[in-house]
């Protein structure tokens, strides 16, 4: 029972902490707090599946379009709503969440109100990891948030982009002295930041039934976990992730279903109240 | 034409019209619309108390309407007590939680305020579908009796039709602008001005800032709570549907769109974005109107950040000057 559960909640905590991770570089480096990535969660879990089933293209292929379709409507988003609002000082997050009601009501009119899901043809055998049972799916989507996550601290530690967004992230002001182009850096940022969220949407599209409203939630985890772990901070985030996904299945196994999305709300509760920086934020509030 | 000048003029012609409106236009339609718009605008007044006058956006305010208006609708049918009363015990109840989650949370800055805001109105929305045993689930309290006032043996009135009710609300309405107009012109609303001007400079020349702003907050989710116990016994059954975050979007919406920091502007919000959103609900799919809504936002925010009334008291500055 105890094994299955963590189980359960380090997959989860994986697919929370692929959102997390593009929440906290948007925010940490934009400062914009963009709820609209819920929608784009939505539309390439949508995509993956329209365009597997459908058109009858590789998994593979279709979780890569819906990646590129997804961040290049954040980078959209970007440029039409994000920058103007902040050149004008009117709060982004506002515009952020006009931009998820606008998506998802498109969505809504063009996909219509109905729950979909579609079961995969690979990938399916179960798997016996000490007490738990796990398919082989999950192991891999377990795997790749492992190999992502990695390869996106690499990028940061080390690239030239990847540095540019950590300067802009703590001290914009001073990047911009040092040459940094904000307009550039942000792109960018949306651009890997939405990808990582249309990896995550479109890889959990054969796991779970979803409908338009089907980011919302994840989203708001999402916000969760990086201000509990400190907006910007990689180790920060995936801790947090997985004290609210392993919490989250440890209550939903124990004690009631009902309350499960609670754990989010006390977490993020007590981390504002105690440390509003997060566990490993260096950023004051 | 110093008539049209006069503020009082103005005013009293507004209080006409809004008195005579609902017995020249006699579609019953009509008149329902007209008490959801009343309903909204005590909601959005009663926001605007922290967006227009501390400068916070608050996107919970659906939540303290459901908090008011579940514990009106216990209080009247399980505990008999009399409506005016049971609407008090909603406002209490509210303004406590908005007592219990501003005094925190009014300490962060920025985003965070927003952000707990709204996770507080998905986490009441989640009480209301999960407290079974006392808000009956995602079913619903159905059967919450028609309003009653009852004075002795003076007075009685059963508030069953929808006229009666646009009259309840609309007293209600009177006495929410006036209490907003004294708090605007306190001492107090002087210093939630300067809060939102500047608050570190508020907090140089000796302004409790932080009291100020809990204040204000529970003052508004009291009046909030009050729109929720209205709408209770307006609508006769109220789920959690009714009070999650997309209506509290759509107050925010709405001030912004109206105007905030205004009288007339929540006024003019509320009653322009209800009618479209009902509307729409009639002639098209309702997912039009959210994508206006969306689109409304954004350009509101961006554009014309001081909203309807900004614009018209622009417009009016500059005939003055030139």
């Amino acid at each position: 029972m105890f094994e299955q559960i963590l189980l359960n909640g380090i997959f989860s905590s994986c697919t929370y902490c692929l959102v997390a991770l593009g929440l906290t570089l948007i925010m940490g480096v934009m400062d914009i707090a963009d709820f609209a990535q819920g929608a784009l969660y939505m539309l390439s879990a949508f995509l993956a599946f329209l365009a597997a089933k459908f058109l009858g293209i590789n998994f593979l292929f279709s979780i890569c379009i819906a990646i590129i379709v997804a961040s290049f409507v954040g980078i959209i988003n970007n440029i039409v709503v994000y920058q103007p609002a902040m050149k004008r000082g009117a709060s982004s997050l506002i515009a952020a969440l006009g931009v998820l009601l606008i998506i998802q009501n498109l969505a809504l009119l063009v996909f219509g109100p109905a729950y979909q899901s579609f079961p995969l043809s690979f990938a399916q055998e179960k798997v016996k990891i000490f007490n738990g049972i796990i398919t082989v799916y999950k192991g891999i989507i377990i795997l790749t948030t492992c190999v992502v996550v990695f390869a996106i601290w690499i990028f940061l530690k080390k690239s030239k982009i990847g540095k540019a967004i950590r300067a802009v992230s703590q001290n914009p002001e001073g990047a911009t002295v040092v040459g940094i182009g904000r307009g550039r850096v942000s792109n960018f940022t949306f651009g890997i930041g939405t990808a990582l969220v249309g990896l995550t949407g479109a890889l959990v599209s054969p796991i779970y039934a979803f409908d338009v409203f089907f980011g919302s939630e994840i989203v708001v985890k999402g916000f969760a976990i990086s201000i509990t772990g400190g907006l910007g901070s990689i180790l920060g985030t995936i801790v947090s992730a997985l004290i609210i996904g392993i919490g989250e299945n440890l209550i939903a196994g124990y004690f009631s279903t009902e309350y499960s999305n609670l754990i989010t709300f006390v977490v993020l509760l007590l981390a504002l109240f105690f440390r509003p920086q997060g566990i490993f934020g260096r950023k004051e509030i | 034409m110093i008539l049209f000048r006069n503020k009082i003029f103005w005013v009293s012609l507004a209080i006409a019209l809004s008195i005579i409106l609902p017995l020249i236009i006699k579609k019953p339609y009509i008149h329902h619309m007209l008490v959801l718009i009343g309903i909204n605008i005590i909601v959005v007044l009663s926001l605007d108390m922290i967006l227009g006058h501390v400068g916070l956006v608050s996107l919970g305010h659906a939540g303290f309407m459901g908090i008011g208006g579940y514990t009106c609708a216990l209080l009247v049918m399980n505990w008999k007590f009399p409506f005016l009363l049971g609407l008090f015990g909603g406002m209490l109840t509210s303004s406590a939680f908005g007592l219990l989650i501003g005094y925190p949370s009014l300490r962060l800055k920025g985003h965070y305020f927003v952000i707990i805001t709204f996770i507080m109105g998905i986490v009441l929305t989640l009480f209301f579908t999960n407290l079974v045993s006392i808000t009956n689930g995602p079913m619903g309290l159905p059967n919450i009796p028609s309003a009653k006032i009852k004075v002795g043996d003076i007075l009685f009135i059963n508030f069953n039709t929808k006229i009666k009710y646009y009259y309840l609300i609309l007293t209600f309405i009177f006495i929410v602008i006036y209490i907003k107009h004294r708090f605007y012109y306190s001492r107090m609303g002087r210093g939630l001005l300067a809060i939102r001007e500047d608050e570190d400079l508020g907090k140089s020349i000796g302004i409790n800032t932080h009291l100020l702003k809990v204040i204000a907050f529970v003052i508004s989710t009291a009046f909030t709570g009050m729109a929720g116990g209205l709408f209770a016994h307006y609508v006769k059954s109220i789920a959690p549907d009714s009070f999650t975050f997309i209506p509290s979007f759509y107050f925010f919406v709405m001030n912004l769109v109206g105007g905030s920091g205004t009288i007339l502007g929540p006024i003019i919000g509320s009653s322009l974005l209800t009618t479209t959103d009902e509307l729409s609900q009639l002639y098209f799919q309702p997912a039009w109107a959210r994508i206006l809504f969306g689109v409304f936002l954004i350009v509101f925010i961006i554009y014309v950040p001081m909203g309807i009334m900004g614009l018209v008291k622009k417009l009016f500055s500059k005939e003055k000057y030139e």
